[in-house]
């Protein structure tokens, strides 16, 4: 033990609580003494027992002895105390206003600390893995659908054996949501979705199950052992949180499957990867020839070296590949394009956060503007309380130093309030798997956004209460011997002060209230947006048989009957079936018409969907040309397929498609039977591209089924009937995951309702302190009026005229608020541009909706005080002046 | 403020315990008696607190000895209880005898 006395720092800390004393000085004597005798046991934790029980000592002393002059002697402190005491004096003389300010900033804080903590793990925080600046995400390309951006396994192999860059490379496959799981066994058949990875996946991400072990090299082989390690959701959803399921087999799709480990719960993949989707569990996926020949299936992801870049990890994939097409001429599917791994899952919603972290601050500049507001309106009533101050000694750098540690009180309240409000935000957001969003299972409260509170609400209360202590606190003495004269110069500029505030507050709230406004026009106009099928009346159920079937014949009868079961349930319109439901997944597969040459990477891609024939009748998709897939286009006929209005025009340009061959991935013919309109499948905001329909009755290349049910009863009775139906159908499908296409649909818009949501409220919360800012001022400024305004009235002066004056100056105020506003907001608008949808960022519209609104608001404001003033009576008015 | 007449529960024990250590009681040590008699485990402040209010209403009272640099340098206190202190537990005593007198047949014998 190399110290046997207390630390010197803490033991003086303890000392200003303790009474100056003797009595003090024993009681530090006895702690010392008590951590001397564990320091010579060797105790190794002696300080922090000595931390702890200093602390509960200065507890029980503090209070009385902290604020006490006598602790605070010779040190700068002791003016400080007795300010803070002063200013608490001062708040509990007011108390009302005090908490209905803490109140209103409490808001701009809490709306800033909500918006960081939901900012923090997306752009400020660092991935939750270790040394994560070293991850890197190596697609094969940079644009169109997942087909462009995943990777031959082959790929993984050659650049793992190749590559110097990397310390590790590893992948997922990207199109595990195509596949499904049927977990049979204790309680209701589920459907599950598991992720398959590369054998080393966790190793890469530096991620340990919690539980149990990582797959091992001969479970990452094809043919290998059903394993699977599960996700810490899921076990505790299902498994209710039992350790021991760790070693015991589950049947997954008839398959007996043993868990081998439990993630821990600092590691979502679906909330990081494939935000707004569930994953239940992570299984191998071999790095063989045999997933080789799925084609691009794999999102890689790359560990560098230490001291790598991306880019030099770029230069030498890139001459890898180089290398391989030369050495195999034939390869195809050779590609790569790093970025960090941060970038690629963050990096398109930074924008919108960076957009919102304004929003929050131009909040708080309103509420800081109209505080200062309020503080100079009680400026005459401090401004005594000053002069005396100031006549028994204190100088200006005090008075100021006293109001502002006022305010920076206020501000601190606020900032309480504002924790409050953001952790019953965070904790909506967090708790909702409605929006597509990545990380946001990861927003809290920590301690860092509770520096970042403690910091904004010191920032806040300096910047509200600066304007009102430098105005109060001038005119010293001076101020009393002047308070019977009216003081009108520095009256009428202190007016221009407050005035100048509110003009701010105004052109602020322009600005939120105008973007807010462009987003409300966006959101609506992607609402607007021709999908192409119609979501009304329409629900989706996932159908997974656990059977295996012998043939393509056995699937085509056994589904037949799933359908003719559903559609006997009363009030069914249209059943369909689908491989892939819109505004979900995607892939893409090469599409080329017979007889056409096509340049070297030039050929055609689309994006294939397996249906059954009823399906584009079921989702009412429009039939432009040829005819509908029906019940006689199965196995034995010659393969048929719908193409959407893109694919026609683009592979038969100026030509009837209908009848027209086209090979799909090989050389297989497929004739066109039918054009149909074209769907929004990605995305509502992108415009279809080429897709195309093939009967699951003749192509058996297909994992899992969504049926459509179109009907027009009630869901809740539907769910009951249609679920029924199901199990009739097959006793163990598991029926519980079901939802109407309306659901799919917002889900697709989440990210953007989620952004006109805060905004929204973030303008209106604008719009209100604004307007609470204009009646402040004008308010006040008639009652110090009052007196002008009797003489006035007493002269002949109309109410009429009285009004008019009052409310001039309203629309005069508001005017130039909202002027400069408008001008703002074009700027601002400009910088949302990338989220806008649909409508220009100077859209006339919105920013003439928005100035009347805005104007309008401000004419209330000012009405009632205006009406006060003109029903002055001027005898009162002039006798109590 | 109590009446030196009357003192809480706890102040009686820590009373008692200055007393048991021969009225050359330090502060330390009151903490282990209290433990060790009373199963009393009360934080420092807690005891220190008390001591500071028997003080006041003059139930105790105590000497300072200098100590050497095992304390750091800063001092001891031996606390003893004042003549009035023992005339506040005698009187309390008292109270408590007559209060339990009788009821022996409910609350049965002390296991002394």
């Amino acid at each position: 033990v190399k110290r046997a006395t207390p630390p010197r720092w803490l033991e003086s800390l303890l000392a200003r609580c303790l009474p100056r004393d003797v009595r003090g000085r024993s009681i530090l004597g006895d702690l010392h003494e008590a951590v001397g005798e564990r320091y010579a046991a060797g105790d190794v934790r002696a300080p922090l027992w000595y931390f702890w029980h200093a602390i509960r000592i200065a507890v029980r002393y503090a209070p009385a002895n902290l604020f006490r002059y006598s602790a605070l002697e010779g040190t700068r402190m002791i003016g400080l105390a007795q300010d803070a005491r002063y200013a608490l004096r001062t708040i509990r003389r007011d108390l009302r206003f005090f908490l209905f300010a803490a109140l209103i900033i409490g808001l701009g804080i809490g709306a800033n600390t909500a918006v960081f903590s939901v900012m923090s793990p997306l752009v400020l925080r660092p991935l939750p893995f270790a040394d994560s600046e070293r991850l890197v995400w190596v697609a094969l390309g940079t644009s169109g659908g997942m087909s462009s951006v995943t990777s031959r396994t082959s790929n993984l192999r050659d650049f793992r054996s190749m590559s110097q860059s990397f310390e590790a490379l590893t992948g997922y496959y990207a199109f595990f949501e195509y596949s499904s799981y049927n977990l049979v066994g204790d309680g209701q058949p589920e459907r599950l979705v598991g992720v398959d990875v590369a054998q080393d996946f966790l190793d890469v991400l530096r991620v340990r199950p919690m539980l149990g072990r990582n797959f091992t090299v001969e479970e990452g082989n094809w043919g290998g052992p059903s394993v699977a390690i599960l996700t810490h959701a899921f076990w505790a959803r299902r498994f209710a949180a039992d350790p021991s399921i760790v070693g015991s087999s589950i049947t997954l799709n008839n398959q007996p499957t043993e868990v081998i480990g439990v993630l821990p719960p600092s590691f979502d993949f679906a909330s990081t990867f494939t935000p707004g989707s569930r994953v239940d569990f992570l299984r191998p996926f071999p790095i063989s020839d045999e997933t080789d020949r799925q084609g691009n299936t794999l999102a890689i992801i790359g560990r560098l070296e230490p001291g790598s870049t991306v880019e030099g990890a770029q230069a030498e994939l890139d001459d890898i590949n180089r290398r391989l097409q030369a050495e195999q001429p034939g390869r195809w599917g050779l590609g790569a394009v790093v970025s960090g791994l941060q970038e690629q899952i963050a990096g398109r919603f930074r924008s919108a956060m960076v957009v919102l972290a304004a929003a929050a601050a131009a909040v708080m500049l309103i509420a800081c503007a109209n505080l200062s507001n309020l503080l100079l309106a009680r400026g005459p009533k401090r401004q005594k309380e000053m002069a005396v101050r100031s006549a028994l000694g204190a100088n200006r750098h005090r008075l100021v130093r006293q109001l502002l540690i006022e305010s920076l009180l206020l501000a601190l309240c606020g900032g309480l309030i504002g924790v409050f409000i953001a952790f019953a935000a965070t904790r909506a957001v967090a708790g909702t798997s409605a929006i597509s969003i990545p990380m946001l299972h990861a927003v809290s409260i920590d301690a860092t956004a509770l520096w970042f509170t403690l910091g904004v609400s010191v920032l806040a209360g300096l910047l509200l209460g600066i304007i009102p202590a430098l105005q109060m606190s001038e005119g010293g003495e001076a101020a009393v011997i002047r308070e019977s004269s009216r003081r009108a110069g520095e009256s009428k500029r202190h007016t221009r002060l407050r005035e100048v505030l509110v003009v701010a507050e105004m052109a602020l709230a322009c600005v939120l209230v105008v973007s807010g406004g462009l987003l409300l026009r966006s959101f609506m106009s992607v609402l607007d947006v021709d999908l192409g099928f119609q979501p009304a009346g329409t629900m989706s159920w996932r159908v997974d048989t656990s059977r295996n079937f012998e043939s393509l014949t056995a699937a085509n009868v056994f589904y037949d009957q799933l359908v003719a079961n559903v559609q006997a349930v009363p009030g069914v319109e249209a059943v369909g079936l689908t491989d892939t439901m819109p505004l979900g997944r995607n892939r893409e597969w090469g599409l080329r018409a017979k007889g056409v040459f096509y340049e070297e990477g030039q050929a055609p891609t689309f994006f294939p969907r397996m249906v059954d024939w009823r399906y584009l009748e079921a989702m009412r998709i429009p039939l432009l040309a040829g005819r509908y897939l029906n019940a006689y286009d199965i196995g034995e006929s010659s393969p048929v397929l719908i193409i959407n209005q893109a694919a026609a025009e683009r592979l038969f340009p100026e030509q009837d498609a209908i009848g027209q061959i086209v090979f799909i991935n090989g050389d297989q013919e497929w004739q066109v039977v039918g054009v149909v309109g074209n769907v929004r499948h990605q995305s509502l905001e992108e415009a279809s591209g080429l897709e195309g329909y093939l009967p699951i009755s003749q192509m058996g290349d297909w994992g899992a089924l969504d049926m459509v049910v179109r009907s027009s009863v009630p869901p809740a009775t539907l769910v009951q009937n249609v679920r029924a139906a199901l199990r009739a159908t097959d006793p163990t499908m598991p029926t519980g995951e079901f939802q109407t296409l309306n659901a799919v649909v917002d889900r697709a818009v989440s990210p953007r309702r989620f952004m006109l949501l805060l905004l929204g409220a973030f303008a209106a919360t604008a719009l209100l302190l604004a307007a609470l800012g204009i009646y402040g001022v004008l308010s006040y400024s008639v009652t110090q009026r009052t007196a002008e305004i009797g003489i006035r009235m007493a002269l002949g002066e109309t109410e009429a005229r009285v009004l008019g004056r009052v409310m001039g100056r309203t629309m005069a105020l508001a005017s130039v608020g909202v002027g400069i506003g408008a001008l703002g907001s074009v700027v601002a608008a400009r910088l949302i541009g990338s989220l806008l949808f649909g409508v220009r960022p100077t859209d006339a519209l919105t920013f003439s909706a928005v100035m009347s609104i805005l104007l309008l608001v401000s004419a209330l404001a000012g009405f009632l005080p205006a009406r006060r003033a003109a029903r002055t009576d001027p005898m009162v008015a002039l006798q109590s002046s | 403020m109590t009446s030196p007449d009357h003192t809480g529960d706890f102040e009686q024990m820590v009373l008692l315990a200055v007393l048991r250590l021969d009225n050359e009681a330090y502060a330390l040590d009151v903490l282990s008696e209290l433990d060790a008699r009373a199963g009393r485990r009360v934080t420092r402040g807690t005891l220190y607190k008390t001591l500071d209010r028997l003080d006041a209403k003059g139930l105790i009272d105590w000497q300072v000895e200098e100590a050497g640099p095992e304390r750091g340098g800063h001092p001891r206190r031996r606390f003893r209880v004042t003549r009035e202190g023992v005339r506040v537990l005698k009187t309390s005593r008292a109270a408590l005898f007559r209060m339990w007198e009788g009821l022996e047949a409910k609350l049965g014998r002390s296991p002394s």
